[in-house]
């Protein structure tokens, strides 16, 4: 139970850094939350609610993938090496489904798997991130920093 | 975290004579501080992430505006003259890289260390040569842009400053990979020269 917990609340934070990256784009802040939205196939007229829902969308989307990474874990102690592995493949699993599959789908595209080079610069390494945060926090939170790391 | 290495003794204690005085403590970061830095070095990390993408390959074409006015308004002497025969060499227009034979191979090797700044500060991977690398980029872009017409001098000279921060401060090794990497570094640093230097970088 424990490990879910804390897994769930890694996710929630990991993707409030996400979040936090739509404060500091180009353009008007916020503007890439209804495209959370938008991989589900919602769309809401009101940009206001549109932004805040793709906020909370976002941040459920977080703590759900962190209930995963927790329940990989089947309430083990997890080490550092293999906690960010795990968020590393599920960051990667986060950019498949969402960012290609999904965004494809509801785009009409092609094929569920085509890419720019930009969008896949735009979006991969934000994900991974995501997925490596993740473990990151989790390890933290574990305590597993009480090993000294002089600098 | 210790910003400061406890595990050696200071330089400056051996030429402090015994019971002279106390030694300053080393500083040490609390958790709370170490996760504030790491956020700072992620956003930091994404700064120079957002930069990549109005200079895409296979053109790079969004460099070029910037590489001529460095070499027009550049405070170091000769370095625009430098740009000229590097960078420029060959360019028959001001607005776009026409004609230029080198342009885009040295504009890709910028574009690409930007990546890796990138990449390093986001994840906290090898996050001091990530720090040093950006620190070089910043101060290129502060001696070729910081007096240029409408440019704001300390722009550049906090981008240089940020940078310089992230050298002085292991910043990756929390919510970062270094925080794995860094004590598998330092022992095998024990054993292996090539570990000992990479340890230096995380």
């Amino acid at each position: 139970m424990q490990t879910l917990r804390r897994g769930f609340l890694a996710g929630v934070l990991a993707s409030l850094v996400l979040a936090m990256f739509d404060f500091v784009t180009v353009g008007a802040p916020g503007n890439g939350f209804p495209a959370v939205l938008r991989w589900f196939g919602i769309t809401i007229a009101d940009s206001t609610i549109s932004h805040w829902a793709g906020l909370l969308l976002l941040i459920v989307l977080g703590g759900l993938v962190g209930l995963i990474f927790g329940a990989l874990q089947r309430g083990k102690p997890i080490t550092p090496g293999r906690a960010l592995l795990t968020g590393l493949a599920l960051g990667i699993l986060w950019w498949l489904l969402f960012e290609l599959v999904l965004t494809n789908i509801m785009n009409h595209a092609s094929s569920p798997f085509s890419l720019s080079f930009g969008r896949f610069l735009s979006s991969f390494p934000l994900d991974v991130l995501f997925g490596v945060l993740l473990g990151a926090i989790s390890i933290q939170w574990q305590g597993h920093h009480g090993s000294h790391q002089p600098s | 975290m210790s910003i400061s290495s406890s595990a050696r003794k200071p330089k400056g204690a051996a030429a402090t004579g015994a019971g002279e005085g106390a030694v300053a403590p080393p500083i040490t970061l609390s958790e709370r501080s170490s996760t504030g830095l790491a956020l700072l070095r992620i956003l930091v990390g994404y700064l120079w992430f957002q930069q990549l993408f109005w200079k895409l390959p296979p053109t790079f074409a969004g460099l070029y505006g910037y590489v001529v006015r460095e070499s027009q308004h550049a405070i170091l002497p000769g370095y625009g003259a430098l740009l000229q025969h590097t960078f420029l060499a060959g360019c028959s227009s001001l607005s776009s890289p026409v004609d230029c034979t080198a342009f885009v191979p040295l504009a890709a090797c910028v574009w690409t260390a930007e990546l890796l700044v990138a990449i390093s500060l986001l994840f906290g991977l090898f996050t001091r040569f990530g720090a040093i690398l950006a620190t070089i980029l910043a101060l290129q872009l502060y001696v070729g842009l910081a007096y240029s017409p409408g440019e704001w001098i300390w722009t550049y000279g906090m981008l240089v400053l940020l940078a310089l921060f992230l050298v002085a401060v292991p910043a990756g090794r929390r919510l970062g990979v270094d925080y794995w990497l860094a004590p598998r570094l330092q022992s095998a640093g024990q054993r292996h020269r090539w570990a000992r230097i990479a340890s230096w970088f995380v």
